[in-house]
């Protein structure tokens, strides 16, 4: 299975395993600090979640609400049932307008339907500005964390990257380095002639879309070119405007520990006068790709809640040890071992939902307390209803004998008095490669409480 | 045009669909609570005092002046110890008059007629802010009111002026004031940062380096 | 007090250390206890591995089990059998059984959520020199809310001295996960090993937890690594008088 040759390939990897370690403890600290500042933390996500849900309940409704006033506002939103659709809608726009260059802004959605192939395909260049985004995309790789897209490479390899792909003076120097992407990428805002950005949220009662970030990228991306084109997911929607705040509340300190990140463009329709700032044009572009089939049942649809907030995958002790490769999606660590399944269908990702060892620390820091276990068992329950894992004749088996043996006390003693007989070691190279086996019991408990514990005569 | 529609109505139905099939499962919905806590009315003086501790603590720089005057020295200190000799202000009209003010040792530019790369060489951008959040120290620039977006993001040092009387208390507070006609409202918490190298804090990517807010203190 | 003994496959098969200071505990604080021996396994390990039809098969036959049962409580030495049992109210189908799940699990605890909570009592007359620290099984401390009844228990153990891994390191997951731990062995070994540095940086004689799986999986990595550090269960720690 590719996640099980990709999750080797990382933990054999130590420079890897030490960034993962460090990136994931100290979002850990500063999340855990930032909720000190929070005014009620727990109603905070409680109300959060109770929005979501009341908006996927209705989220025909909301996404009509947002696309009209989105639309009366001077925006235009395009509907698209798939990536294809949604690439061929933007590759269009950007065609008819000439586009040459598209600078891009963090956008999980636009890896999800590979947009920046789509573009180069139509001979358009798309260049990431995201520092972290940026650095992957030079490297031609995918990120590795939702937040720090670059956390696999350590300053040396991002300069020698740097080096080789912009011809600089390699240096060890972070403040150096970014300073150098910096300047690489202002001639690039400058001479964009389309912006691509994500969503974080959408406001159906304004038709406003919120984009967050640091860096300041997001805000070029969607201020300089003459056309901008923001890509969402239909579960971005949420109904008022005034429930950003609790939204805000939580993402931040969630993803990185600040009480808000340094940008927040609240977004409402195309500039009222031409001779205003910003672009000529704001194009919208709702994305269902699979969504709208989660809306079926209460347990799949919560993982439409999602914030995209990165949470789930610095609690993650699997997370922490193989990062965001081993997971084969754009969408890694808990929320991506439930999404990618869900989204692209568990035949391709079969062994995902298994990848836990199912012990919550995510649902203790998801802001809007997805219950990811509950998730990934009704996902493994699936994968065993449906077959969709192959080589599973033998764990079938298994499970079978062991249920017919568990039913009858008797023989499940006898199984394991033979067991002990005949010391009978069972298959357990998994365990025993890194573990001592303990053996079975002389005597077992009942044994022993048949043997007088039970304060009766044997 | 007619893709889209088909696209629209098909998302819709298939939603429509997806929801009906879980409706036996759902318990009965209840309006869920707004997104807001009510929290208890901050006295004013307090609001300032805690709006200038968070943008310390965020990393921006602040002056509180008096009047247009003090306003003018603080910003021409500013400018001067920043190095920053090319400076463009705004079209608001309390910008404009600050900036015109400036000696001749600046470089002295306005939004209006103003390149691309003519914007890109400019040290400093000059704005007022409409809003100010003590909560977390951020300021809250809205486009309907003046074109603050480019002045405040492309060049590497923000100065923004605002009115202490301006200062809310909360995030909650600012999103119920901000008049919804603006098309662009940018809430800025600080310089632009990034940690994507190996976590490593760096202050100033793409949006400014340095922000200082010129606090107005209204004249009694 | 009548206590009915869950005692779990595990614990009954490979650590009846556990069951069996368990019950000592139990009769030390006043409880009779009793122990149903047709009861086998709860169906954690199908319900994990998705085999909810097995699960369930078994999951009916243990409750009607301790439906039969007068007692007033039923306990055990696992938080995950325990929350496992919780859980059948989601597994099962049939509202009847919804029910008679529900019914079961009000009267299902596990042993140190037991003691404190339902009896009140943090002393059992327990002593046990030694330097220990304490592992939180993921399935008591987040399906249960079990983190501060182990620690006040012990406390109480004359000849303990408590010490805690610098947070969070009690309470990250050990890497055992059910069939996750043959499954995905290497990763299961690597944060395993985490979680064994941490016990080993404390200095202890002994980490102590309340469920057997886990102590099977540190207590597996400790022997392996050479390491002195003993795998206890808290019912072995509160039943020693020596």
């Amino acid at each position: 299975m590719t996640f099980d040759r990709n999750a080797r390939a990382a933990l054999a990897d130590g420079q890897l395993r030490d960034a993962l370690r460090q990136a994931t403890t100290l979002f850990g600290e500063r999340r855990r600090a930032a909720l000190a500042t929070a005014p009620d933390w727990e109603g905070a996500r409680d109300r959060a979640r109770a929005i979501k849900d009341e908006t996927l309940l209705h989220l025909d409704r909301y996404l009509e609400e947002f696309s009209a006033n989105a639309e009366r506002a001077g925006a235009r939103v395009h509907w698209a049932r798939d990536a294809a659709e949604a690439c061929e809608v933007i590759g269009r726009i950007a065609e008819q307008r000439g586009a040459r260059t598209v600078v891009k802004s963090k956008s999980m959605a636009s890896e999800e339907i590979h947009l920046n192939a789509a573009l180069t395909a139509r001979g358009i260049e798309p260049v990431e500005t995201d520092l972290g985004e940026y650095i992957v995309q030079l490297a031609g790789e995918t990120p590795s964390h939702i937040v720090v897209p670059a956390i696999h490479k350590t300053k040396r390899q991002i300069a020698a990257l740097f080096a080789e792909r912009l011809g600089i003076e390699p240096s060890d120097d972070v403040a150096t380095l970014t300073a150098v992407a910096r300047q690489a990428l202002r001639r690039r805002f400058a001479e964009a002639d389309l912006g691509v950005s994500g969503v974080n949220f959408a406001v159906a009662e304004t038709g406003t879309i919120l984009i967050l970030e640091n860096e300041g990228n997001a805000r070029l991306t969607t201020s300089l070119p003459r056309t901008h084109v923001a890509l969402m997911g239909i579960e971005k929607v949420i109904p008022r405007f005034a429930d950003l705040e609790v939204f805000l509340q939580l993402l931040p300190r969630s993803g990185t520990g600040q009480a808000l990140t340094a940008y927040q463009s609240l977004l409402t329709g195309a500039k009222r006068r031409p001779e205003d700032e910003g672009p000529a044009e704001l194009h919208i572009v709702l994305l269902d790709n699979g969504r709208s089939r989660l809306l079926a049942s209460p347990v799949t649809r919560q993982t439409l809640a999602c914030i995209r907030c990165g949470a789930c995958l610095n609690a993650c002790p699997v997370y922490r040890q193989i990062g965001g490769h081993a997971y084969g999606s754009v969408y890694p660590g808990p929320i991506g071992a439930v999404l990618t399944p869900q989204l692209f269908g568990l035949g391709r990702s079969p062994e995902l939902p298994y990848a836990s060892s199912l012990c919550g620390a995510c649902r203790d820091v998801c802001p809007v307390k997805i219950d990811i276990p509950a998730l990934l068992l009704h996902l493994r329950a699936e994968v065993v209803a449906t077959r969709a894992g192959k080589q599973r004749v033998l764990e079938r088996l298994a499970f079978s004998g062991y249920a017919a043996v568990m039913a009858r006390p008797r023989l499940f003693e006898w199984v394991v008095r033979a067991t002990r007989m005949l010391k009978v070691v069972p298959p357990l190279g998994a365990w025993t490669k890194g573990r001592d086996l303990r053996p079975l019991a002389p005597r077992s408990f009942r044994d022993q409480w048949r043997a007088g514990l039970s304060g009766k005569a044997p | 045009m007619r893709r889209s529609d088909d696209a629209r109505s098909q998302m819709l139905h298939a939603i429509r669909e997806n929801l009906a099939k879980s409706a036996s499962s759902d318990a009965a919905q209840h309006a869920p609570p707004c997104g807001r806590s009510v929290p208890p009315t901050p006295n004013p003086l307090d609001m300032v005092a805690r709006f200038t501790e968070q943008l310390a603590a965020v990393g921006a720089q602040w002056t509180v002046v008096r009047g247009a005057t003090e306003a003018a020295h603080a910003l021409a200190r500013i400018l001067t110890s920043a190095g920053a000799r090319r400076v463009v202000g705004s079209d608001a009209p309390l910008v404009q008059r600050l900036v015109s003010g400036l000696g001749d040792g600046f470089v002295r530019e306005s939004l209006d007629g103003l390149s691309r790369d003519g914007l890109f060489a400019c040290d400093a951008g000059v704005t007022t802010a409409q809003w100010g959040i003590a909560e977390t120290g951020t300021l809250v620039l809205e486009s309907a009111r003046e074109n603050n977006r480019l002045l405040s993001l492309v060049p590497p040092i923000h100065v923004a002026l605002l009115s202490t009387s301006c200062i809310c208390d909360s995030l909650g507070d600012a999103l119920a004031r901000v008049s919804r006609a603006s098309h662009a409202i940018t809430l800025i918490t600080g310089p632009s940062r990034t940690s994507d190298i190996e976590l490593t804090l760096v202050v100033g990517v793409h949006g400014p380096q340095a922000v200082h807010v010129l606090l107005l203190e209204e004249e009694p | 007090m009548r206590v009915s003994l869950f005692v779990t496959c595990l614990a009954d098969q490979l650590w009846p250390a556990a069951a069996v200071g368990a019950v000592a505990v139990l009769r030390r604080v006043g409880c009779a206890v009793e122990f149903d021996e047709r009861q086998t396994c709860c169906g954690q390990p199908a319900f994990n591995t998705g085999y909810r039809p097995e699960a369930g098969s078994l999951a009916r036959r243990l409750i009607e089990i301790f439906e039969s049962s007068g007692a007033d409580a039923i306990v055990s030495p696992s938080g995950s059998c325990t929350a496992m049992l919780h859980h059948y109210e989601q597994l099962l189908e049939d509202a009847g059984w919804r029910a008679r799940a529900r019914a079961v699990a009000q009267r299902t605890h596990e042993l140190s959520a037991f003691l404190v909570n339902r009896l009140g009592v943090e002393d059992v007359g327990a002593s046990f020199p030694g330097r220990l620290t304490w592992h939180d099984a993921c399935h008591g401390l987040r399906d249960l809310g079990i983190k501060d009844e182990p620690r006040r228990l012990l406390r109480h153990v004359r000849g303990v001295e408590l010490v805690e891994l610098p947070p969070p390191g009690a309470e990250t997951c050990c890497g055992f996960g059910g069939t996750f731990a043959v499954k995905y062995p290497e990763i299961s070994v690597a944060i395993l090993d985490e979680k064994v540095d941490a016990i080993e940086r404390a200095g202890v004689d002994a980490v102590v937890s309340g469920d057997a799986s886990c102590l099977m999986q540190i207590g597996g990595r400790l022997s392996r690594r050479g390491s002195s550090v003993r795998a206890l269960h808290l019912a072995e720690v509160l039943a020693s008088t020596s």
